[in-house]
């Protein structure tokens, strides 16, 4: 015999320990856990994000804005929302598109907003790609491969939209959106009284009486729809009252539209959840 | 699932060898019967990085060398010497009266590993290569350069 087939023996006549095939099951035990869990952890990305939206639906306060609208004098001018950049990038699995908004005017008051726009703008879409880069980390630690997360297009798009517009006033919405997995859609709304030089509060809309009011309509609307299950009840963490972090946009009557975003107070397949509440 | 049950079979079957492979890197019972578990662990985690079921094997000693070479570096940074082990003797090198599997478990990680996958387990050198992720050459070199210091010649025993 070689010596070779002796260490081999050698190596081969080791004692195994008894509990050696224990370990290796609840080594396979906590494996299967570990991936089923991950995956629990995948369904569920789409309500911490929702989450995620309540607590950033109270970004609509300018606290600079009353100081601002003190200095300024009242002019009459007519506002406008323009581009003012729009730009893509695209790479293997992502691409992001972002339409930058500002408002016209060269003024202090639109030097603020804009510049207040372009820092959500730029956190947004920041904001966007990292959601994809955990994704990505995600999806590549669950088996997935370069190869095919390559093929996947998993969008950032920061685009805004116009609601409305007087000759004092203008509304409208910044939003992010993230479409990986799970949908994901963050908004700002900014609502402006260009003649005031001030951004309008629910308040300025409907009086002293706005969070009764809004309340009132809500329940009503709710209550009526045609299904009413939909929406949680106040036990279930469902809706209970506006307040100034509470978002909105003004419609082409002029209306304040109160917004809720998605599974905040309705079941998730509502999406977001829109309430107009006639002055 | 099929994969899953594939593996949990290979792995029930084999559990052995995985034993005897972790304990000559780390000498020592528990921390080889934990360096097989979480290998077990996590090569359930990262089944979906299997791509081919042959090629299971080498894709499983891998995770399991990855783990015991990971257990060794933790262990460099903390020592803990239970005293028994600091007996006279005990930093020796092994001398050439030890036995050959003693001086194989004093080669380098590196080396050992090719040497115990080649003679031990019986590897091709392709299938070593496949596993470390080093290249044919590299893997050569190691064994070539193992079996010179256990002055041994093994070219006409067990040539590729």
């Amino acid at each position: 015999m070689t010596r070779i087939e002796d260490a081999k023996k050698e190596y081969e006549t080791m004692e195994i320990p008894e509990e050696l095939s224990g370990r290796v099951l609840s080594g396979i035990a906590e494996g299967r856990r570990r991936v089923r869990r991950r995956h629990a952890l995948r369904r569920t990305l789409g309500s911490v994000a929702a989450c995620l939206a309540v607590l950033t639906a109270g970004l609509n306060l300018f606290p600079t804005f009353a100081e601002a609208a003190a200095d300024v004098p009242v002019l009459g001018r007519v506002c406008e929302v323009l581009t003012v950049r729009s730009w893509q990038r695209s790479e293997e699995g992502e691409s992001i598109r972002v339409t930058q908004p500002a408002v016209s005017g060269s003024d202090e008051f639109a030097r603020r907003i804009n510049a207040e726009i372009q820092k959500r703008v730029e956190a947004k879409s920041a904001e966007g790609d990292r959601m994809v880069q955990e994704y990505k980390e995600a999806f590549l630690s669950t088996g997935g491969t370069e190869e095919e997360w390559a093929q996947r297009d998993n969008t950032v798009r920061v685009s805004y939209d116009v609601k409305a517009q007087t000759e004092s006033t203008v509304s409208f919405v910044v939003s992010l959106e993230v479409s990986t997995s799970v949908g994901y859609q963050e908004d700002d709304y900014y609502n402006l009284d260009v003649a005031a030089d001030k951004e309008l509060t629910l308040r300025d809309l409907l009086g002293d009486d706005w969070v009764n009011l809004c309340n009132t309509s809500i329940k009503r609307q709710m209550a009526d729809s045609e299904d009413p299950s939909v929406y949680f009840d106040s036990t279930m963490g469902g809706f209970e009252s506006v307040d100034e972090t509470t978002n909105f946009y003004i419609n082409a009557s002029g209306n304040p539209v109160v917004v809720f975003p998605r599974a905040t107070v309705a079941i998730g397949a509502m999406g977001q959840v829109e309430f107009e509440i006639t002055k | 699932m099929k994969k899953e049950e594939a593996l949990t079979a290979y792995l029930l079957e084999n559990q052995a060898s995985f034993y005897r492979l972790a304990y000559s890197y780390l000498d020592n019972r528990e921390d080889a019967l934990d360096a097989v578990q979480s290998a077990a662990c996590a090569a359930l985690e990262k089944l979906g990085s299997l791509k081919n079921q042959d090629a299971m094997r080498t894709w499983f000693y891998r995770i399991l060398i990855h783990t015991c070479i990971d257990q060794l570096r933790r262990r460099k940074r903390v020592t803990l010497v239970p005293p028994e082990a600091l007996d006279e003797g005990s930093y020796d090198d092994p001398s050439p009266d030890d036995s050959l599997a003693k001086q194989v478990n004093a080669l380098p990680p590196e080396i050992q590993t090719v040497v115990k996958l080649r003679y031990y387990e019986e590897w091709s050198l392709q299938e070593i290569a496949d596993t470390t992720g080093w290249n044919l050459s590299t893997v050569k070199t190691r064994l070539y350069g193992g079996l010179k210091k256990l002055r041994i010649s093994l070219e006409g025993e067990y040539a590729t």
